[in-house]
């Protein structure tokens, strides 16, 4: 047991919580023992699971004295409620936590993340603002607006306020390229790498076209006042019920700006590469992937990654912590499924190849997902696709037996693929036995 | 409308009546509402004297040409036929400008109807037009009086020689000249409305709404939606590709009226318009600020059917239709030039452009129902020219038949059979006669011709049918002559279709419809001038033709499957996002699948982006939303 590796994936609905436990991989002075890491503990579902899963997680963790336990490294992807919403300090008053990651674009000083800050600011003033007028947006939009609350703002201050000051450290921004020293790790005989995002945030992920439109709505722009107030002017040569229906049909700025900040929020996600024994194990956060890199426009972090550190990408890896809650746009992929080699399906069969006839797949993976609001997260056919090239299957068709059917929206999105063998979901083990996690185990 | 008498326009040398022309004596608004009401009796020229046309400075194409082609700066000859129930916005019988703008939330104030001065004045009292351009009120005016003059090119005489319904019930298409900031203007049915939105290019401000090409496209999308509203509810490319031709066309069309434009285009072409590298040159300008589209380049193109064969991209194949069209304008000139020995190539250039019209719009009405596809177009408008011109004395009809075969549209084996012998006019076959009058006449009549005749219109017995549109027009031909009355009825009916297989993805299992039907276009004799149909797999009957009719249905689903399964394949069918708070582009599929009586609709969504889709991305990943 102890030679194992362990990643735990708790399930919390949508969002993310993973506990990784890395066997004798810590050393202090003399003394080595395993090291122990929590990445993300967030949800936009029921947020009593994060607290559930803290709590479980204290079980797993050694005793740092005082009535506290030991967590190594606590790393916080990126700034969304599905991912940060449980740092809570009261949750975490029995945690000593030995260091804590955040991406170096939620850093607020960082000179080249100034345009993205701005722009996450804009879309966060117009996101509340939208979401004090109470309209109706439909459970897709709600979610957007939703990742704009302001719980996000009391998380982040225990991020970099309260739970630092509690245990004597200063967060880390972390970024690709930092080397090991830099990290400041007690690792032994193990590296954790990170590989995204890249330091020049704006020039990779913002890109010089998005930067024209920014400057020009900064200068103009009602829906980034804060607390605006609705106009009452209205035009007297149509109804208004027409007056009503053009409005729900016309662009809204708003919209698209928090649909911009939040997918380049995604792309500056942390992505880590933990390598022990010869074992890869990659955790991507929310990252996206794009048709391909494009320098000097805004691309997505599987193609900056590819672009800046194929070195690290460019072989097979042991496991796959799935972006994303498992969306289309998460794990490249070809997914027209024509057969066409693209550069999203070269990166995957770099990573997670299809086994030759005859062999069996040897990597793992695991998703945390439930179908929610946005109906087609998680997607189907791609979990389908993982299952073809990892060992770590299931066929929930089978094991559901009838109570598949009581998976949402299963007519639609479950249906046709869940006889075929898809990787562990957080959502399907707990439909299962309740499971409140999946492990998985990566052997020396 | 003028019918009987109208004046023949021989391009340069009419001078258009001015402001200064006095009238024999002051007219009251009495006299002009009576004027009005008998306008189609009175000429165009006549009509311009007594101001019941009335002219607008607007754009030829846009700010920036203007700047740097004064002479092409405002068309010389814009006139917009008056209404009595004009009103500030501007407001007409058919259009409403609503300057508001979504994201700084601010209503501007709309133009003023000033009747003294047969114009609109801004805020201040002045009176709009090319001295004064600079206020909003110039936009909503000019973007106003372009749509109202593409209007009446289309239900003029020329044109489809009907007033042309929209595709929404109701009769004001509402206008927003200022909708936002955005590379964007679209027609939106479900909103009833045109929308500009304007973007900074360096330090200048674009504004769609005073780029005409562009007010001509979207104009095209809400004008065939009027025509064919059922081509929305399309799954294969190629109908939104005639969308997009549509408005090309328009486009291309009203500014070849242009005689300066005309002019200047025959001097930088020495005569010979087919010069592929001065026609470029001169359309280099078109669309070069605004956006990546320019008409004119893309009318000039060799594409094939062969060459978009399988693609998803509705503007790209558009270029076929475009270029075959532009194909025939540059053969009919030069045969205009060869033929006649009094023509000079202005002349000829001129005559080129005023048979387009009617040739290239008449052929709209023929039009199947459904589901179009650019042999339906090519196949219009040789029957339209048929109808209009059946002794053909030119070949015109060979002429064009080559263009379509040269470019893929029609195959040598319907060329064929076109070219063989027949009588022009036949009589419908039918099991029960129906007076023409009566059909006409109402809904309810032309509803039981139908059913009456189900076996001999290939109408399945056992499903209801529906009629989608009942009309008559007065077309006319070159010679302001009116060809007699068409009746138009439009009938469709819905085949059940269940989609079974993993090739649909999530709609895998789920019950869907396929649109078939017909147009049946009869002349007030009772002749048929066309019958274009789009046939169902179901038996109709047992006869020959009845099973070669079911043939072809059965073609039809099993095209319709495969083009679905494309669609799905590649991503390019979503569910809409529907929110009070507005649109997000990025997340509208090209096509949104909605539940309507149980069973699935698939519509093409309004096109967001000015720009060409050459470059455009596949995938259902494009239309993901990151949260």
């Amino acid at each position: 047991m102890a030679d194992k590796l362990l990643v735990r994936a708790y399930n919390v609905e949508v969002g993310d919580c993973l506990y990784c436990r890395i066997p004798k991989a810590r050393k202090v002075g003399n003394q080595i023992d395993d090291f122990h890491m929590l990445i993300d503990c967030g949800t936009v579902g029921t947020t009593s699971n994060l607290a559930a899963a803290i709590s479980n997680l204290e079980t797993m963790l050694p005793d740092a004295g005082g009535g506290k336990k030991r967590l190594d490294l606590l790393v916080v992807t990126h700034e969304h409620a599905d991912h940060i919403a449980g740092f809570d300090p009261a949750v975490f008053q029995n945690v000593t936590i030995g260091a804590i990651w955040m991406n170096t674009a939620m850093d607020p000083a960082h000179p080249q993340a100034e345009l993205t800050n701005q722009l996450h600011s804009l879309a966060t003033t117009a996101m509340r603002n939208l979401a004090r007028l109470n309209l109706n947006l439909g459970p897709d939009l709600q979610d957007l607006v939703a990742l704009y609350s302001l719980d996000n703002d009391d998380a982040m201050n225990a991020l970099r306020e309260t739970l630092p000051q509690a245990n004597g450290i200063t967060p880390k921004y972390v970024h690709a390229g930092k080397t090991p020293s830099e990290l400041g790790l007690p690792l032994h005989n193990a590296t954790i790498r990170v590989i995204g995002p890249e330091h020049d945030i704006d020039h990779f992920y913002l890109g010089e076209d998005v930067d024209e439109t920014l400057q020009g709505l900064i200068a103009a722009g009602a829906m980034f006042r804060e607390s605006m107030t609705p106009s009452t002017a209205r035009p007297t040569n149509i109804s208004e019920s027409d007056f009503r229906r053009l409005r729900s049909r016309m662009m809204s700025t708003a919209l698209a700006f928090a649909e911009l900040a939040s997918e380049v929020t995604n792309n500056t996600s942390i992505v880590l590469l933990i390598e022990w024994q010869g074992k890869r194990l990659l955790f991507v956060g929310d990252a996206e992937w794009n048709t391909k890199f494009k320098a000097g426009k805004h691309n997505a972090s599987w193609n900056v990654m590819w672009h800046e550190r194929k070195t690290r990408l460019n072989a097979p890896i042991d496991f796959l912590k799935i972006g994303h809650h498992g969306s289309v746009n998460a794990t490249p992929w070809n997914d027209k499924e024509d057969g066409q080699v693209t550069e999203p399906s070269t990166i995957l069969d770099a990573i997670l190849p299809v086994p030759a006839s005859g062999a069996t797949a040897t990597a793992k993976a695991v998703v945390s997902t439930m179908r929610k609001n946005y109906q087609t997260i998680p997607r189907s056919a791609l979990l389908v696709e993982l299952g073809k090239r990892v060992a770590n299957v299931r066929n929930y068709q089978t094991l559901l037996g009838a109570n598949a059917s009581s998976l949402p929206k299963f007519d639609e999105f479950e249906k046709t693929w869940l006889g075929s063998p898809q990787p562990a979901r957080t959502d399907c083990e707990n439909a299962l036995t309740g499971a409140a996690f999946v492990d998985v185990e990566v052997e020396a | 409308m003028s019918a009987t008498k109208p004046t023949i326009s021989l391009g340069p040398g009419d001078a258009p009546a001015t402001h200064d022309d006095p009238p024999a004596r002051a007219l009251t608004a009495l006299d002009r509402n009576a004027l009005y009401a008998a306008r189609r009796f009175i000429g165009t020229d006549v009509e311009k004297k007594l101001k019941l046309r009335i002219s607008f400075d607007v754009y030829f194409q846009d700010p920036l040409v203007a700047q740097e082609n004064p002479k092409l700066a405002f068309d010389e000859e814009w006139y917009v036929p008056w209404e009595p129930g004009l009103q500030d916005g501007p407001t007409s019988a058919r259009f409403a400008v609503v300057d508001y703008d979504a994201h700084m939330d601010t209503l501007a104030q709309p133009a003023r109807w000033d009747e003294k001065q047969d114009g609109f004045v801004d805020p201040e009292g002045k009176l709009l037009n090319r001295h004064n351009t600079e206020p909003y009120q110039f936009h909503q005016v000019n973007a106003w009086a372009i749509l109202q003059h593409a209007l009446e090119f289309y239900e003029d005489g020329w044109g489809l020689g009907r007033r042309i319904p929209w595709g929404f019930n109701g009769s004001r298409l509402i206008v927003v000249p200022h909708a936002g900031p955005g590379e964007n203007a679209y027609y939106d049915r479900s909103s009833k409305s045109l929308q500009f939105y304007y973007f900074d290019r360096g330090k200048e401000r674009i504004y769609t709404c005073l780029s005409t090409d562009i007010i001509h496209h979207e104009f095209g999308h809400a004008i065939l939606d009027g025509i064919r509203p059922l081509f929305i509810e399309a799954v294969t490319p190629e109908t939104a590709a005639f969308h997009e031709f549509v408005g090309d066309l328009t486009a291309i069309l009203i500014a070849l009226r242009n005689t300066p434009f005309r002019h200047q285009l025959i001097e930088a072409t020495g005569g010979d318009i087919s010069k592929e590298s001065t026609l470029t040159g001169v359309a280099e300008q078109f669309g070069k600020h605004v956006q990546n589209k320019p008409y004119l380049r893309s009318a000039r193109n060799k594409l094939t059917m062969a060459d978009v064969a399988g693609d998803q991209r509705p503007h790209y194949m558009s270029q076929v239709l475009t270029g075959a069209m532009f194909d025939i304008i540059i053969k009919l000139s030069k045969h205009y030039l060869d033929k006649r020995d009094d023509a000079t190539v202005p002349q000829a250039f001129w005559n080129t452009i005023q048979r387009m019209q009617f040739m290239a719009l008449q052929p709209l009405d023929l039009l199947p129902p459904v589901d179009v596809t650019f042999k339906d177009y090519a196949m219009a408008v040789l029957r339209a020219e048929e109808i209009a011109n059946p002794a053909d004395p030119d070949d015109y009809r060979e002429m064009m038949l080559d263009v379509f075969i040269k470019r893929g549209i029609l195959d040598t084996a319907t060329g064929a059979a076109l070219s063989k012998p027949h009588h022009v006019f036949e009589r419908l076959d039918l099991d029960v006669f129906h007076d023409v009058d009566l059909i006409s006449s109402s809904r309810a009549d032309a509803y039981r011709f139908l059913d009456d005749n189900r076996r001999a219109l290939f109408i399945p017995p056992n499903i209801d049918v529906i009629v989608a549109d009942l009309c008559t027009a007065q077309k006319l031909t070159r010679e302001g002559r009116r060809l007699p009355n068409q009746i138009l009825l439009q009938y469709v009916w819905r085949e059940d279709v269940v989609l079974e297989g993993r090739q649909f993805g999530h709609f895998d299992g789920q019950a869907t419809t396929m649109l078939c039907g017909g147009t049946l276009a009869l002349n007030q004799n009772g002749e048929l001038l066309a019958w274009a149909r789009k046939p169902g797999s179901q038996a109709t009957g047992t006869s020959p033709p009845a099973n070669e009719e079911q043939g072809k249905g059965t073609y039809r689903r099993l095209a319709f499957l495969e083009s679905l399964t494309r669609r799905i394949r590649s991503g390019r069918i979503g569910t809409p996002l529907e929110s009070e708070a507005g649109l997000l582009a990025k997340a509208i599929p090209p096509l949104v699948a909605q539940r309507v009586d149980g069973a699935l609709r698939f519509a093409l969504s309004p096109h967001f982006g000015i720009t060409d889709d050459e470059d455009d991305v596949d995938g259902g990943r494009a239309w993901q939303i990151s949260s």
